[in-house]
This record gives C-alpha cells, structure tokens and sequence, in this order.
C-alpha cells in the first residue's frame, strides 16, 4: 500500500477549484485503520463530490459496509477537469477521500452507475486509477471491479469494462460478494475463478461468461451462458423490507446538490406509467412504516444539524398512511427549524392538504406537478390518465392556498403524439397561468419543464422508437416560442443529449468500443451540458463502424431479442407486451393496488414476502 | 420573541489541515450545523428566515491554517462554558479545534467591528531561505507603494504590512507579518510572498494572533 505524497497533493490543492471537495474529513466520515480489515471496498459514484455526495445509494452501502468489523468503505468522486489535469500532470494515480489510498490499492472498486451519461467517467476514472479499463485486461492483483444501480439493467454496453454487475437492490447482495472475493482471496486462485463464482450469486450477472450471437442484419440471436452452471436468466434482487435508515448521514464541508436529510419513505410504484424505468425496475412497492420515518427523521435531525429533509419516494401520495405521516412530521417537528419537503406528488386536492400539513415547516420554493402529457388520447396512451377539471382544479387549490411558483412536467416525442398533443402543453400552461394571475395578478410564476421521451429497457414502450431529433427540436422551437410570448418559464433537455441517453441505454455490448473510442476522443462529463460534446460520439461510432441510428429508430417486432432480456426485473416480457399493445389501443390498465396484473413481480418474490403487518407491499 | 438576556459566547479555535480547503461561506455552514448537534438552546436571528446567530471574526482565506479564529454565538439561556466547549467539540470535525471558550457581555462590539490586525507566521523551505530573502524583503518594504492586482484594480499594500521579522526556529527561516485585517484594509500574506517569488502552494502560512480594538 503507498500512501499519496501529502505535501504534493496539498500543493496541489492550494491552486484548484473548490479544493474542499478532495479532502474529505467531514462529519460522520468513517476512517478506519486499514490493517485492522480483511477487505477494503472502494464506493465510486464517478462524477464529481458536488453531485455524487448526494446519492442514497452510495451513503446506504457505505454505512452498511463500515458497520462490519472486517471490512471496511471509502468514497471516490471524480475529479473536476483543474484537479485531473494536476493528477495527470505529477503522475499521481487517483485516491479515495477518507484515507487517501490509491483506488488500485482496494480489493473492490463498487461503482455506481445510477445513468447512462456517466459511463465516459467511469473509463476516465479507472484510466486516472491506472487500472486498465477491460476486465479481461485486469489480472487478480487489481481490484474487482463491480457496478449497481438503476443503470445496469441493461448492463450490455458496459460488458467490457466491469467484472460483475449488481441488479436490482444492493443491501443483501453486497455482503454476499464480499464474502465470495474474501474466500476466494484466501485460497489465491485466479480470476476466472473468482468471477465463476460471482456468477452464481443471485443477482449477479458476470458479463464475460455469456457469449451473444447476432444475425447478418444486427439484431440479437442468442444471449447464452458459455457453461451450464451459469444461469441463463439473472433476476435482479430485491430488499423485502428497506433497509433501516442510515444513522450518520455524512455532512459535507462544502455545498451539495440536495444538501439535506434523505429519508426514504417507500420504494417502487403501483402507478404502471408505460414510460417509466424507475416505476417497472423498483417493484414492488415497500413502504416504510410511520413510527420508521419518524425515527428516521428524529435520528438523522440529531445526527446532522441539517435544517432540511426530504421524503423521498417514487410517488408520495401513493403511501397508504401519507397523511398521518405528514401530520405526525409536522408534530414532531414545529419547534425545531425544520424544513421539509415531499416530492413526486399525484395531481388531485389531497396532494395540497398533504403540503398544508408541512407548511409551517417551510417547504421551500414551489409546487411541483408531473401532468406528462396534455391530452386526454395522449395521457391514455402512457397510462397517466388526468382529467382536465381534476388538473386545473388542483391547479386552482395550489394558488389559492398560497403558493405562487408552480412547475409543471411534461414529456414530448412519446409513441403515436401528434402535434396537437404538443399544442395542448402550451394551451395547458397558459390556462394554468390565467388561474393563477386571477388569484395573485402577476406575482405567480409558472415553469414548464420539457423531457423528451426515450424508450427505455423493461418499459412497456422498450418496442418503440425514439423520434428523430429535428422533429423533437421542431416541437421545441413550437413551445420555446409560444411560451416566450406568454411569459412562461421553459426548460429542457438538448435533443443531443437526449439521443445519447437513447444509445446508452438501449445499446448492446458492441457499444463497448465506441464508449472507448469516445472516451478516447476526449468524451466526459457527458451528463454536463457543457461537458457533452456529439462530435466525439459521432466520430466514435464512425470509427467502431457502428450505426447509432440502429438502436433507436427501428419500432421492434414483437419477437425482437433485446440485448437486455437476459436481465430480469421480475416482470416478465409478456406483461410488457400487452402493455404495449393496450398504449396501441389507446387504452389504460387501473393502479395494481386496484386488483393484480400479473406482471409477474409476485411470481418471483412471494417466497420472501414479509408478513403484512412488518411490511406493507403494494401488490394485492 | 425572546424576553431573557441572550448568553453570547466567544469561542477560539485552531482550523488545521483538512479544514484549511474549506471556505469562510462553508465554514459558517459548518458552524450551524455543529451547533444544531450540540442540542444547545441556540439563539436565531430576526426577521423572514431565521439563522442560527454566529458572528466569525474574520474570513481565513483558503489554504491557510490557524491557531487563532475567533466566532461568537448566542444562546437563549446561561449554559455552563465546560458543558458547551465539550458538547462542540464532539460535533466538529477533528481539524476544527476549540482552544478557549469564554462567556462575553452582550453589549460587547461585534468581532468583525473590532478585529484590525492579524499575526502570521511562514515557514519558508530551506531553497527559498538560502535564496537571501531577508534582503529581498527589506528592499521590497523599503519602497513608500507595493502596488498588486486585485480583481482588476491596483491596491498599495505598504501601507497593509504593520511588521515583518525572519527568525529561525528548529532549523528552518520563519517569517513573521503583522498586517491590516478589517473590512476596510486587509493586508494578505500571499500576495507578498508572489512578490518574493514563493509560491503560497509551497509553504504554510498559519495566523497566529487576531488582535481587536478594546
């Protein structure tokens, strides 16, 4: 183990920007003595403190790691572009934050890959590690490089760079590979060894043991183990109840994105909106129980000094006790200066009584609405369906209960939209804007953000195709212009950006090069607006002789293999279907609360349900 | 809102290490969210959006260490020094270090009001020492103006520096600056050391003293 040269990196952090983001040392920062450990886990979210130190994931596995004696967890964020050019310069190979241990160093680099835009960061940062990028580059000496998150559902794109994805929830399986790496250290065997073993995880799918098989034209074959013993389907894991809350939330020195206390109150949705990752990949729903969330609260108040939380879940007011929850928060909390803010909330008059009850803790800032889509046809095809009376009425109840800043959400280029569902946005918008000038003349503010739709992975809507970009960037101008005339506020993504987020994702592991070639060609930071450059993507796929255009313009067959199909979410690829066929049909399917679907989810997991009363799940 | 006499507490302490890459606007944050932890009956300011009430002497630009901060804050109620110096201290970083703790009338001048000078102290490497600093310097505070940039306008900085001595001390060249430190003329120990050709990176500069108006 070498130690980074002290003095030379104090150097050169007197001369960067924001050099507390390198230093660590906060409060609730776990240092453990490296000796005193069998394993020692590197946790990377590969984009800079300011974001990375945020995520929920990263701070739920780092406490849970270091809450075991043998073994222990430090950060890694990426360096901004001043720090790298300063590392590379003086030749230092990039270090985590507690002890300033160099990545190559640690037995297991755990990355996070929580979106698709990250992956050139991941190359740079391993590449900054001095730790080659391929798995099959890598010999047993350097660290096991393994990956969770929302991402890695369809883990295909990034095959080549990581040794073993962890699908679905990583609290239990973690341990699991842990213990796998810890007995296979001791009996210094190589690392096929190693990765064989992983691979019989549940859970754990190890990328290099599948070979995939392609047609003349392109399409996917065959996706199969090399060996019998590998299985031919990995099914993501789940936590049957969500892990306890953690306890010592890491205070940052300097600001954070979402600098406040994170707790979470349920995870998964019943709500089935066909556009939606994070609604098929996190069921089912587990909700966290009243008494929980308010020790939580309790615990993370005392143990951070934060004066700010947020109740996070997919959809708030699907929480069957939401009520009581915000009333008992606003108990516990209208002496202390606590501000407290639910987000994801459904569009109908509840939703204002639940922020009532917080009000008096300040929810700062605004109201938020995700409406989606405009029309009636349009909300039916996603299976979000709205009333226009229910939105304008809730929309009415907003204003009058005092609050000025309204945003609204809404999506466009989704399956089968015409320009009149683009229309009705705008038409939307400005009557929103007239029920709040009635109210409150002109002190209200309305902003209108814009998401363009993209087919993603396990999603009823994985068969569509994405809508080529001028005709996204036509409807854009079409808003952009019409909201500038009434003054409304207008925010969204960069068709380009868009498209790349569409390659990564729905990609297959011939993507591997170009993501390198990309990297190569100075691509990172592609999640940043003034990181992502298309140019160095375009030319990446030029030079692998790949067509991007292959993975997101073509609407599938129904029999389509799809690169990702041999990772599962639990819902199977027949639900999916029909799904996709009824948003055809222009026709909705009622919240699975209402009565089961049968997507399959409870096939896969009703042996470890837990009992009612310990844990609510959504599924009848 | 708050009929009883505020307790207004003086604290001293070290910024070390780590702790000299953070800045005074996230230092400030730090010290509220400590003091949210020590459960003490912290006192807020007036009007739309309360803070909890703290007052840093004066601003350690990034990079520098110190054995001599000074913040004040305010509680609603008489709590014993000893039990506050504790309960803080658990609920700072290690490189934040209380050195005094003492109660202060709460009539008294703000800090920032009365602070007007700063002590520092340099360790000079041993190449820079050789390098016949000490004749460097006299010339250099010979000259009636020392004229530097500062965000695009030229400010004097003679008239900043108050004192300056080299000594040894365990083998190596210490400087030592008395400088300006109020809101109107703040002298900066590393725009002279750029004027020596010493690179700031290269040495610790660590404020020793704050010294206030009585």
């Amino acid at each position: 183990m070498t130690l980074i040269d002290k003095k030379l990196l104090e150097k050169i952090l007197y001369h960067v920007e924001k050099p507390g983001r390198y230093v660590g040392g906060e409060h609730n920062m776990v240092l453990k003595d490296w000796q005193s450990v069998e394993t020692r886990v590197a946790l990377a979210f590969p984009d800079i403190y300011d974001l990375g130190q945020a995520n929920l994931g990263l701070s739920i596995l780092y406490e849970l790691i270091n809450d075991r004696p043998n073994i222990l967890a430090e950060r890694v964020f990426s360096p901004w572009h001043d720090m790298e050019d300063a590392l590379r310069e003086h030749h230092i190979p990039f270090f985590s934050l507690e002890s300033k241990t160099p990545i190559k160093d640690f037995d297991i680099l755990g990355i996070t890959l929580p979106y698709e835009s990250i992956y050139t960061n991941v190359l740079n940062l391993l590449d900054l590690s001095v730790i080659p990028l391929r798995s099959e580059q890598r010999e047993a000496h350097y660290p096991l490089v393994i990956a969770g998150g929302q991402a890695c559902f369809n883990p295909e794109p990034m095959a080549d760079f990581i040794d073993a994805f962890a699908i679905g929830d990583g609290e239990e399986v973690i341990f699991e590979i842990i213990h796998t790496y810890q007995e296979w250290k001791s009996q210094n065997q190589n690392k096929i060894v190693l990765l064989n073993n992983l691979a019989k995880i549940n859970g754990v799918y190890v990328p290099s043991l599948y070979e995939v098989k392609y047609f003349d034209d392109g399409r996917i074959n065959k996706v199969q183990p090399f060996t019998e013993d590998i299985p031919k389907t990995v099914l993501k894991r789940i936590s049957p109840a969500l892990p306890a809350p953690i306890k010592k939330q890491i205070v940052p020195n300097t600001q954070i994105v979402h600098d406040r206390i994170a707790v979470e109150i349920m995870r998964g949705c019943t709500r089935g909106c066909r556009f939606c990752h994070a609604g098929i990949v996190n069921r089912p729903v587990r909700q966290r129980n009243p008494k929980d969330i308010l020790e939580a609260i309790d615990l993370g108040v005392k143990a951070t000094g934060y004066e700010e939380l947020s109740l996070l879940s997919l959809s708030s007011s699907d929480h069957t006790q939401i009520l009581d929850i915000t009333k008992a928060v606003y108990e516990q909390n209208k002496t202390r200066r606590l501000s407290v803010s639910l987000p994801s909330l459904r569009i109908e008059s509840f939703s204002v009584d639940l922020m009532d009850e917080l009000k008096e803790l300040r929810p700062g800032g605004g109201f938020t609405i995700a409406p989606e889509a405009a029309t009636d046809r349009m909300r039916a095809v996603i299976n979000k369906p709205l009333a226009d009376e229910i939105l304008f009425e809730t929309v009415e109840t907003i204003f009058d209960h005092g609050w000025l800043n309204l945003k609204m959400y809404y999506m466009i280029g989704l399956p089968g939209e015409r320009m009149e569902d683009v229309e009705a946005i705008l038409d939307t918008a400005r009557k929103v804007q007239q029920i709040g000038k009635r109210r409150h003349g002109n002190r209200i503010r309305v902003h209108v953000s814009i998401g363009t739709f993209i087919p993603k992975p396990h999603t009823p809507f994985q068969w569509a195709n994405s809508e080529d970009p001028e005709s996204v960037q036509d409807k854009l101008d079409f808003l952009r212009e019409g909201m500038r005339q009434s003054k409304i506020k207008l925010s969204y993504n960069r068709p380009d950006s868009t498209l790349l987020e569409a390659w990564l994702s729905r990609g297959d592991r011939r993507l591997g090069q170009v993501i390198e070639r990309a990297w190569q060609n100075g691509a990172k930071f592609d999640a940043w607006d003034e990181g992502f450059k298309k140019e160095y993507w375009y030319q990446a796929f030029e030079e692998s002789g790949i067509d991007p255009g292959f993975y997101i313009n073509r609407q599938r067959q129904s029999d389509e293999i799809f690169p990702w199909d041999h990772i599962s979410t639990g819902v199977s690829k027949e639900f999916l279907l029909e799904e996709y066929e009824m948003s055809q049909r222009e026709e909705t399917r009622t919240d699975c609360r209402k009565g089961c679907h049968v997507c399959g989810i409870l096939d896969c997991f009703s042996d470890i349900r837990p009992n009612e009363q310990e844990v609510y799940w959504g599924c009848p | 809102m708050n009929p009883i006499t505020p307790f207004r507490v003086r604290i001293k302490f070290a910024k070390l290490e780590n702790l000299r890459f953070i800045g005074h606007l996230d230092l400030q944050r730090l010290f509220e969210r400590a003091l949210n932890r020590t459960g003490l009956p912290l006192r807020y300011t007036q009007g739309f959006s309360p803070k909890i009430r703290i007052n840093i002497a004066s601003a350690l630009p990034l990079g520098f260490i110190s054995s001599a901060e000074v913040f004040d804050f305010w509680l609603n109620a008489p709590v014993d020094l000893q039990e506050i110096r504790e309960k803080l201290q658990a609920a700072l970083p290690k490189d934040l270090q209380i050195l005094d703790i003492q109660e202060i009338p709460n009539q008294a001048p703000s800090l920032q009001a009365s602070v007007y000078l700063s002590e520092y102290s340099i360790t000079l490497p041993d190449t820079y020492a050789q390098n016949n600093i000490k004749a460097k310097l006299s010339h250099l505070l010979a000259s009636e103006t020392i004229p530097v940039e500062r965000r695009g306008k030229t400010v004097d900085i003679r008239p900043m520096i108050k004192e300056w001595a080299l000594f040894s001390k365990d083998g190596s060249t210490v400087l030592y600056l008395q400088m300006d430190s109020s809101a109107t003329s703040n002298g900066r120990p590393d725009e002279l050391l750029k004027l020596l050709d010493i690179d700031p990176a290269d040495v610790i500069i660590e404020r020793t003293k704050l010294i206030f108006e009585e």
